[in-house]
């Protein structure tokens, strides 16, 4: 285990603050802390933790456990109702980021702050008493670089960030809370988008931080195996209250979920077998630019047959978005081919592809997958307003619609008032249901699920991996797209890694072995891996 | 021909004022359509004000103050009451398309005062307007809190987390840009065009909008679309300078604004919305809000 | 969140927007313009509440003021339906001047056509006329079709397009009308020729048919956004372009669509007021002021949110402020312009209460958890 590089000292930013501090002794402590939302929804009901120096605390919960609100409120994005929070024993109040920031709070975001037109020097002194007036970059640059090297971070100043992945732009975020004179780093949701490698790599830097006894970081996660593997020490949240803490030495995962959801978990969703038919979906040759008009999809062929499900693994970024994009329609292609039960759609419109027998749940649920603004019924019939079924000449059969959307309501389990409310009231997991539902009451022949479980419970993750499975078992042809493997691999009659805009390789899912999948998502090659 | 080189950097002066004004502010997220609408209140206050007390200094200063003052508005209704800016921008433009009408009416008129001075043959203010153009630029690239205006502009949530408040420093843009718009109108109708007529602007706020597109927030592209601009409003103003006796006159005024047009189709065609796109700031028009 | 005395208050983001209260925060809006606007009578120096008085007696109560009223009402609300359409698409069209100024235009050339300048018509009003309506709607309609297009192929901003369509049909008009141009009439003027008595619309009781449009335009728009597909498809293309895409609505047949329709109605408005209005038959020397006029329109359509049957109603009331405004600047020797300021003065209002729209105020008692919500 490396040790923090001593030649290079951290900038002292907080002053006597943070003098002489011993390890073990508690920095932070949270008593109390409540926050109710309007609609009397209580996100936190009187929390409490403390955080050691050179300890790594984890917060552990489902979506909806209240983990967000208590990081915003720690970090003084929001202001909590009732609680106290004391730094070294000292009572403060955050009004915003900016005083949880001077009294030595970073935070290290889940959905990355960072601005990507500007490059990784430009993000890390945004804000920082450095960029007052005219701009010193050159000194900035030094304290920077001496920064990282001390915990052994790799960085290149002048790159713009978005030509970095995930995980270097974490490292960003993570030196440039450092940079501001962080000594409490809350992390959110570190690990969910970075490789099998980056997470190793940042569990060793975290160790890193703790050796300096001055870098004290909680966790935020749900991946279970993390928070055993890196913690010392674990609050458990439910519905927004503490209902445990334990030492992580004696935890096991199975433990640890049964606190996180009050009844035992099942983790294994049995998948029957199935005889694939014929080809239903048949790409030669894709090739796309995404949005920054980089080549996104290099030349990408595969085959998915009725009964089958194609899993595609790979971190974020990597052209599975592209992927389902033009898959649908809804971005050019600049070379290759779509066949769809061996016609060519290749120039076909989406309304076209809808009407063909094709469906796509996309990840951007509220941007794209629905309209926030409108009912349940206004929103199902966003699938059929073409429909024959439904559409007598032009003229909508909003009260078949209604109908229909009852159906799906009680099918998909939705818990919702009714079916004119407007859609932005449900939740994340209501939402994907309905949605998928939407999608899937047309029963298609193909469906593309873009990230369908991403940031839902175990409940709703569950209930939307059971209807993929019984799409496929009624012939339906799947392509899966997710960035968790665990999904991939018991998920997946066949997998398809993708790094960088190809297709590393088509496995069969019974032969599949999670670090092999791991490696091929990195981008290490099968010669050096096996 | 000299005479009409020095009437289009005049006008040109005069979108790059505007311009400058509305490039700050998108930087920093915010989009104000309703420039022509705080020019038009900037010229026809500052107008009346100089021409009842005889007194430039006064009209330049009510100008700029309506300006701000009508910046603010703008920016109290897009920030805080989350109005959507597209709306905030068109209201502003027909309240002072709206009111200039009417107050300005009873002056309808030239103003009446001796003519300001000028250096070799031209404004003053061109000179000043250049040195702004570098100025605004400096503090964009250069400067800590160019930086703050830009990053806002990007992704508030970024800058909101780094410790900065996105309401302030949007606040402040707003309202330098509904100064730099109220100063341009009341050079317009103090300088350049000191004749009160209504809706005599004549859409040189919407020019100056669609010049800031075409200028993909950079200052000195700014200045340059505005001297080409301002040479076509002269051509349009004399075409007999060039092409005696080929159309009515009429058919010439049309010139800048099919100009206008085939400029934001050419920003828009392939080859340049990628640069475009790059440029442009990601958080332009939409709101922020804190949670 | 603010405490005032024993009470919180918040503002909250409202989820639900049922539609009497949107009508109520209208009402509320356009009072609230009124009352603003009554300062302008105040600084001539009457009593703001008698002058309203008198507004509206002689935009509604007055024979011959209410005929102007409603030839008004016809204009804007068919400007109004002009700004709607695009509007419930999320576009912009500002381009109604610009639009109606094509419809007269062609109208008048096809009165031209047929020989209407010198005042010997070649065919019977009755083959005229409706080409005449056809006219003016397919060159409004074509007209706007330029910035839905634009917007659609290449999403160039159709604030700036429309806007700067409407300078370029302004000063084809003039072209048209003044310096010899070739609808200006005989006596050189610098308008146009007069319309001959069987090229002028014809009247159903005191009101040309123009009225007639108006309400069959308010039952279709109606109807189509309610119960029809297209409708829907305008719709969430307005509330969500991505979305709607996704959901297989085409962005481009979408945007020319509106703005063809929308332009339509512009040019309707136009041949409205040029040939239908009883007195006028020409196309004036002031035109750019009606032009200018349509403007009202932006804030109907907002107000009404753009409901076809509020938009009546709406378009009525502002026919008759400006009529009776009108009126009243006679009277009081006000300075010209004055429907212009109340335009202004209108859509400031308006803007500030697109904020009710939005959000909701919450009072709630301190210490109990009693949410007393007395919700706006």
């Amino acid at each position: 285990m490396a040790k923090p590089n001593p030649q290079v000292e951290p900038i002292e930013l907080h002053g006597d603050i943070w003098k002489h501090i011993r390890p073990g002794e508690v920095v932070l402590d949270a008593q109390g802390i409540t926050k109710r939302y309007p609609g009397g929804v209580l996100a936190n009901d009187h929390i409490d933790f403390k955080v050691r120096a050179g300890e790594i605390h984890a917060i552990l919960g489902e979506n909806g456990a209240g983990k967000t609100t208590l990081m915003s409120i720690l970090f003084g994005l929001l202001q909590p109702d009732e609680g106290e929070i004391y730094v070294r024993g000292l009572k403060t109040r955050f009004r915003s980021p900016e005083d949880a920031i001077k009294m030595g709070i970073g935070m290290v975001h889940q959905h990355r702050k960072l601005i990507p037109a500007h490059s990784v020097l430009e993000n890390i002194l945004l804000g920082h008493p450095r960029s007052k007036g005219m701009m010193n970059l050159k000194l900035a640059e030094e304290e920077i670089m001496a920064l990282a090297e001390r915990y052994g971070f790799e960085i290149d100043p002048r790159a713009k960030v978005w030509q970095l992945t995930e995980g270097e732009k974490q490292v960003v975020e993570i030196v440039k809370a450092l940079y501001r004179g962080a000594k409490i780093l809350i992390l959110d949701e570190p690990t969910s988008a970075l490789t099998p490698l980056e997470t190793d790599r940042l569990l060793e830097s975290i160790e890193n931080m703790t050796q300096d006894a001055l870098g004290v970081v909680p966790f935020i996660t749900h991946k279970l195996p993390v928070v055993l593997a890196i913690s010392d020490e674990v609050t458990i949240l439910r519905q927004g209250k503490v209902v445990d803490r334990l030492k992580t030495a004696g935890a096991t995962e199975q433990i640890l979920a049964q606190k996180m959801v009050g009844r035992p978990v099942i983790f294994e969703l049995r998948k029957g077998p199935m005889e694939p038919g014929e080809p239903v979906l048949q790409v030669e040759g894709l090739t796309a630019r995404n949005n920054k008009d980089v080549i996104a999809l290099k030349n990408v062929s595969f085959t998915v047959r009725e009964g089958e499900i194609l899993g595609v693994a790979g971190v974020a970024g990597n052209g599975q978005h592209e992927l389902a994009e033009v898959l649908f329609g809804l971005r050019e292609l600049e070379g290759g081919r779509i066949l769809f039960n061996g016609q060519d759609i290749t120039g076909a419109s989406v309304l076209e592809r809808w009407q063909l027998g094709m469906g796509y749940t996309p990840s951007e649920r509220t941007e794209v997958g629905s309209i926030p603004d409108f009912t349940l019924v206004e929103n199902v019939a966003m699938n059929y307003y073409f429909d024959s079924r439904y559409n007598h000449r032009g003229f909508l059969d909003y009260k078949g619609l209604r109908g229909l959307t009852e159906e799906i309501i009680e099918e998909f389990d939705v818990a919702t008032p009714g079916p004119d409310v407007k859609i932005q009231t449900l939740s994340g997991g209501n939402l994907q249901k309905i949605i998928l539902g939407r999608v899937l009451s047309r029963q298609p022949k193909l469906v593309i699920a873009n990230l369908p479980a991403q940031g839902l419970d175990v409940g709703a993750t569950e209930f939307v991996q059971r209807k993929l499975l019984e799409a496929r078992a009624q012939k339906a042809a799947v392509i899966l797209i997710s960035e968790d493997l665990d999904e991939i691999l018991s998920l997946s009659d066949w997998i398809a890694p993708m790094y960088e805009g190809e297709i590393v390789a088509m496995i069969p899912g019974s032969e599949a072995k999670k670090d092999e999948i791991g490696a091929m998502i990195a981008g290490v090659h099968q010669e050096e891996g096996a | 021909m000299l005479p009409f080189l020095i009437r289009s950097l005049e006008a040109a002066m005069i979108f790059t004022f505007a311009g400058l004004g509305e490039l700050v502010d998108q930087r920093s997220g915010i989009l104000n359509v309703g420039l022509e609408g705080i020019m038009l209140f900037g010229a026809t206050l500052g107008f009346i004000v100089a021409k009842t007390t005889g007194n430039y200094l006064l009209g330049f200063l009510v100008g700029i103050g309506i300006g701000a003052l009508l910046g603010l508005l703008h920016g109290f209704f897009s920030i805080t009451l989350g109005v959507d800016q597209v709306v905030s921008g068109m209201g502003i433009w027909i309240f002072g398309f709206g009111m200039t009408t009417y107050i300005g009416s009873p002056h309808t008129g030239p103003l009446g005062l001796d003519q300001l001075p000028t250096w070799f043959g031209i404004s003053p203010f061109f000179f000043l307007a250049v040195i702004m153009v570098v100025l605004v630029w400096f503090v964009l690239a250069k400067t800590g809190f160019g930086l703050k205006i830009r990053s806002v502009g990007e992704r508030p949530s970024v800058a909101e987390v780094s410790g900065i408040s996105v309401t302030r420093i949007r606040y402040i843009s707003v309202i330098f840009g509904g100064m730099m718009a109220g100063f341009a109108g009341a050079v317009y109708a103090l300088y350049y065009n000191p004749v009160w007529n209504y809706n005599f602007l004549m859409g040189w706020g919407f020019i100056s909008l669609a010049l800031v597109f075409f200028s993909m927030w950079n200052p000195y592209i700014l200045f340059g679309g505005a001297v080409l601009f301002g040479l076509l409003w002269q051509l349009a103003l004399n075409p007999q300078m060039f092409f005696p006796g080929l159309a009515s006159r009429y058919i010439w005024r049309m010139v800048p604004f099919i100009m206008t047009i085939l400029v934001l189709v050419l920003i828009s065609s392939k080859w340049f919305r990628s640069r475009w796109g790059a440029t442009k700031p990601e958080a332009l028009g939409r709101p922020y809000h804190k949670e | 969140m603010m405490t005032l005395g024993g009470y919180h208050i918040k503002l909250q983001r409202r989820t639900n927007l049922p539609g009497w209260k949107a009508a109520m925060i209208s009402v509320l809006a356009v009072l609230f313009g009124l009352a603003l606007f009554s300062l302008i009578f105040l600084q001539a120096g009457q009593d703001p509440v008698e002058i309203y008085r008198q507004i509206f007696k002689y935009a509604f109560f007055n024979s011959y003021g209410l005929g102007l009223t409603i030839n008004r009402f016809i204009f804007l609300a068919l400007a109004s339906f002009a700004f709607i359409i695009p509007m419930r698409a999320g576009l912009w069209n500002i381009g109604m001047p610009g639009q109606l100024y094509l419809g007269v235009l062609a109208a008048f050339g096809v009165a031209y056509l047929f020989g209407g300048k010198a005042g010997n018509l070649s065919a019977p009003g009755v083959v005229i006329i409706p080409l005449m309506i056809l006219a003016a709607m397919i060159a409004g309609g074509l007209f706007g079709a330029i910035s839905g297009f634009l917007k659609g192929k290449w999403n160039v901003n159709e604030i700036v397009v429309t806007m700067m369509l409407n300078f370029i049909a302004f000063y084809l008009v003039a072209f048209m009308i003044k310096d010899g141009g070739p609808f200006m009439n005989l006596g050189g003027r610098g308008e146009s020729f007069e319309l001959p008595e069987a090229a002028r619309a014809p009247m159903t009781g005191d009101f040309p048919i123009t009225l007639w449009f108006v309400f069959i335009l308010t039952i279709v728009l109606a109807v189509l956004f309610a119960r029809m597909s297209l409708g829907y498809q305008i719709k969430a293309f307005g509330k969500s372009p991505m979305a709607a895409r996704y959901a297989g609505v085409k962005p481009f047949f979408i945007a020319v669509l509106v703005f063809a329709l929308g332009g339509a109605i512009a040019g309707l408005a136009g041949y409205h007021y040029f040939a239908a209005v009883p007195g006028v038959y020409k196309i004036a020397r002031t035109y750019g002021y009606f032009g200018d006029l349509s403007f009202y329109g932006v804030i109907c359509g907002l107000i009404s949110l753009g409901n076809p049957i509020a938009t009546l109603i709406i378009a009525l009331l502002f026919g008759g402020l400006s009529i009776g405004g009108r009126y009243a600047q006679g009277k009081l020797h006000l300075g010209f312009g004055v429907d212009f300021a109340l335009m202004g003065v209108l859509m400031i209002s308006l803007v500030a209460f697109q904020f009710f729209y939005n959000y909701q105020i919450l009072i709630t008692k301190k210490e109990k958890r009693l949410d007393v919500a007395v919700s706006d």
